[in-house]
């Protein structure tokens, strides 16, 4: 199928709008997945998600709406989906419902009819009513509304010929609430006033005590209306929602011959993973295999592109070029192309094993299990799942952020994620303790992590005094679990990988050149570069942290780009780099290719081995020979802990910080580096100062 | 009348009233408990809070002090 490049040049514009957790992401994947666009909303995190395609001779583009329980803007996707909605008119809105949830969504069902769009509704999930042995009459549901019922199962891809047809014959509903007379009456003097083809449904939010942009004569009459009302001892809010609440359980009960039960397989599940005493303990269980599976999967591709890098860099010397321009090719520019791919592994994987927490419902048992935890930290249960995330790369754990609805929730949480010692810390650390600490290398180490959990913890906690709490509080659904499709959660955790290579990408590359050009101008010796002369200049103001060989502090420099290179430049301003060895273009190409192979089949013996029992040890440390001696010489064991703390607490990586950037905006992005560099100094030179 | 937290493992009631502030009462109205509606408590957090409720098949959490605010009868 054709997709179309240009959503502007679309004949036909559809909406699709629905509660949360109604399958409407698969219906929209199923509808014309190939076509998919992921981006955000412009200025904010939510998803945006469109696709265009062909229907007959002309072309529709179909954007997916934020998942909203109502119109009334509660959350910032709700007020996303509302405003989007007010805004242009709609060729069809297509509310997806999930058909055995009526009572509930039917609440949205009716706001949108009072919108007075053409309107055709979606019955998701019909497979699952059924299974719960739902009866439901379709037709009845149709008269009521007075708009056409589709019957679709999404995972299955069925009924969305049928659904396309009725979006192309989608009229306004008929069906009209009655409200109590004296609402009716307020309703029917205010709506003169407003020129907005949903007129009805805008009287009637304003009058409920939505925020509501009304002009002047009409703001002044909706207060005339509401002390009126007040007067008559009616409270508009009740009378409207409670009129709403009302219509949509009768319809419901009209609809369906039995009311729906519990969810079978959700019922069994959760007396297993909610269980008083062992729920907590499975949970973890799967925490520790999200991990393992993500560095199972990923570990073979990062080396197998490390190995790529190298290969370019040894073709790139087997090339007749200055020696500047070689190598200004294989570490500036290979070298930032190859430190940018390599986070996608542990990025993909990590984005993967969201989707399918998300999808599958275990992301919302996760908060329900530690939502106690969470609130002494003034944080709803959601937050837990990204600050986990960041144990293993804090850029996905700050995108994980959006699982959250509350913006200060969203921020605290993604404040304290940086100080979660990320894998890419944990090289370093072994490195380090491995020569200065190795009777107690692990025990060293675990603190650090405990530690950087410590100043985590605390500063969601004291951003919480500074912020006030969320007003909407932490109710939320548990919904059933269900099997997401391979293709959705695939989809989606590649896209976003995409979107962070797209957005980040040009930032790391144009610090690892930055990084280039300090280490090797002027050519020569690196004890003359730029690079060994601000190294001094940040010794000096390293030593009361009794860091002060240029080396040691200089390697921080480029730590600030992505933790994997402060080995390398250690090793380079420690020992001189070794000359790349030119390299053939067919023993490249083998190598290449051979190295693929390998990475195939690691990440195929990587299925058993997430079944194994995880050993509690640490990788041991890769450094070049010759670095831990020249190590061991240069700072005495106060100086290497003060050290490590510092790496653990200073800015983790250009990813994060212009991850901080994407969610947050620049300033909170600068802040958060600032914050960091603090209370990196601050507790460094505190570790400087323990008796060891 | 009683609150919703009072109800004891598995017992139904009708909700009567949803109180507490005006945002948080719309969103818990939002997510289909409102006034008449089926509620039943379905278990307790292991760490003792959040409590879970079903209402008409569809399954919520809420913490006890937002529980506390809706009123149930039957
Ligand atoms: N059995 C069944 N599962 C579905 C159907 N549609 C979606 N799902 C599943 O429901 C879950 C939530 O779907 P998703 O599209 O993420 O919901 P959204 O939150 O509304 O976007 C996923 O695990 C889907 O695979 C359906 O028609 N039948």
């Amino acid at each position: 199928m054709a997709c179309l490049a240009d959503p502007a040049s679309a004949d036909l514009r559809f909406v699709a709008v629905g509660n949360p957790n109604t399958g409407k992401t698969t219906l929209v994947n199923a509808l014309s997945g190939s076509c998919l666009r992921i981006g955000n909303w412009p200025g904010t995190t939510v998803e945006r998600v469109e696709t265009c395609f062909p229907v007959g001779d002309r072309h529709a583009c179909l954007v997916d709406l934020p998942g909203a329980y109502s119109l009334a803007a509660g959350t910032a996707e709700e007020r996303l989906t509302r405003d989007e909605l007010l805004a242009a008119r709609p060729d069809a809105v297509v509310d997806v419902v999930d058909a055995s949830n009526l009572e509930r969504n039917l609440y949205l069902t009716l706001e949108l009819a009072e919108l007075g769009y053409p309107l055709v509704v979606a019955l998701n999930l019909l497979d699952e009513a059924r299974a719960r042995g739902l009866d439901l009459r379709l037709e009845v549901l149709e008269e009521r509304l007075g708009v056409p019922v589709v019957a679709t199962v999404a995972v299955r891809e069925q009924g969305m010929e049928g659904l396309v047809a009725a979006a192309l014959q989608a009229r306004p509903a008929t069906l009209r609430l009655d409200y109590p007379e004296s609402i009716e009456n307020a309703v029917a003097r205010l709506e003169p006033l407003i020129q907005h083809p949903s007129r009805r449904w805008m009287a009637l939010a304003a009058l409920s005590g939505e925020p509501i942009a009304l002009d002047e004569p009409a703001s002044r009459l909706l207060e005339t209306l509401k002390v009126e009302l007040v007067s008559l001892g009616v409270d508009p809010f009740l009378g409207i929602v409670g009129t709403r609440y009302q219509a949509a359980r009768e319809i419901a009960a009209s609809v369906q011959a039995t009311r729906p039960g519990v969810h079978r397989l959700t019922e069994t599940l959760d007396r297993w993973f909610l269980h008083p005493w062992l729920g907590i303990p499975l949970f973890l269980v799967g925490m520790l295999l999200v991990f393992r599976f993500t560095f199972q999967f990923s570990d073979p591709w990062v080396g197998w592109l490390g190995q790529v890098q190298e290969v370019l860099g040894g073709w790139i010397a087997a090339l007749p070029l200055p020696g500047l321009l070689a190598s200004f090719l294989a570490d500036g520019l290979v070298g930032g192309i190859g430190t940018v791919l390599a986070f996608t592994p542990v990025l993909f994987f990590l984005f993967l094993a969201l989707s399918f927490l998300e999808a599958s419902g275990f992301l919302a048992r996760s908060a329900f299990l530690v939502d106690r935890l969470m609130k002494a930290m003034g944080l709803p249960g959601r937050a837990f799942i990204p600050m986990i995330l960041g144990f293993g790369c804090n850029v996905p754990a700050i995108s994980a952020t959006r699982t959250m609805e509350s913006f200060s929730d969203r921020l605290r949480v993604a404040m304290a994620v940086p100080f979660a010692a990320c894998s890419a810390r944990l090289a370093v650390f072994t490195l380090f303790t491995s020569v200065f600490f190795p009777q107690h290398a692990a025990v060293v180490v675990f603190s650090l992590y405990l530690l950087g959990l410590l100043v985590g913890m605390l500063t969601a906690l004291a951003l919480g005094r500074l912020t006030p709490p969320s007003q909407a509080g932490s109710a939320m659904e548990l919904p059933p679990y269900r099997i997401p499709t391979w293709k959705v959660v695939w989809r989606q955790a590649s896209a976003r990988t995409w979107s962070f290579v797209e957005g980040v990408g040009g930032a790391i590359l144009v610090s690892v050149a930055a990084v280039w050009v300090l280490l090797n101008l002027p050519p020569g010796d690196i004890s003359q570069s730029f690079y060994a002369r601000l190294s001094m200049g940040l010794a000096w103001l390293l030593g009361p942290l009794e860091i002060h060989d240029w080396r040691l502090a200089g390697a921080l420099l480029p730590g600030f780009v992505a933790k994997e290179v402060v080995i390398g430049t250690l090793g380079v301003s420690y020992l001189q780099a070794d000359p790349v060895a030119p390299m053939g273009l067919v023993e490249g190409l083998h190598e290449i290719t051979s190295g693929l192979a390998g990475a195939l089949w690691a990440t195929l013996q990587a299925f058993p081995a997430l079944l194994g029992l995880p050993g509690i040890h640490l990788p041991p440390p890769e450094a070049p020979e010759g670095l831990p001696a020249a190590l061991s010489q240069s700072m005495t064991r106060s100086g290497a802990l003060a050290y490590l703390v510092f790496v653990l607490l200073y800015t983790p990586c250009v990813g994060t910080l212009m991850a901080l950037r994407l969610e947050f905006g620049r300033r909170w992005a600068a802040l958060s580096a600032v914050y960091q560099l603090l209370v990196a100094y601050a507790l460094a030179f505190l570790a400087a100062r323990l008796p060891l | 009348m009683r609150c919703l937290t009072e109800l004891a493992m598995n017992e139904e009631a009708l909700v009567h009233s949803v109180g507490g502030p005006h945002l948080r009462a719309r969103r818990i109205m939002s997510l289909g408990l409102s006034p008449g509606a089926r509620v039943r408590m379905v278990r307790r957090a292991p760490l003792g809070d959040p409590l879970e409720f079903d209402v008409s098949g569809c399954l919520l959490m809420l913490r006890s002090e937002e529980a506390a605010g809706i009123v149930v009868e039957g």
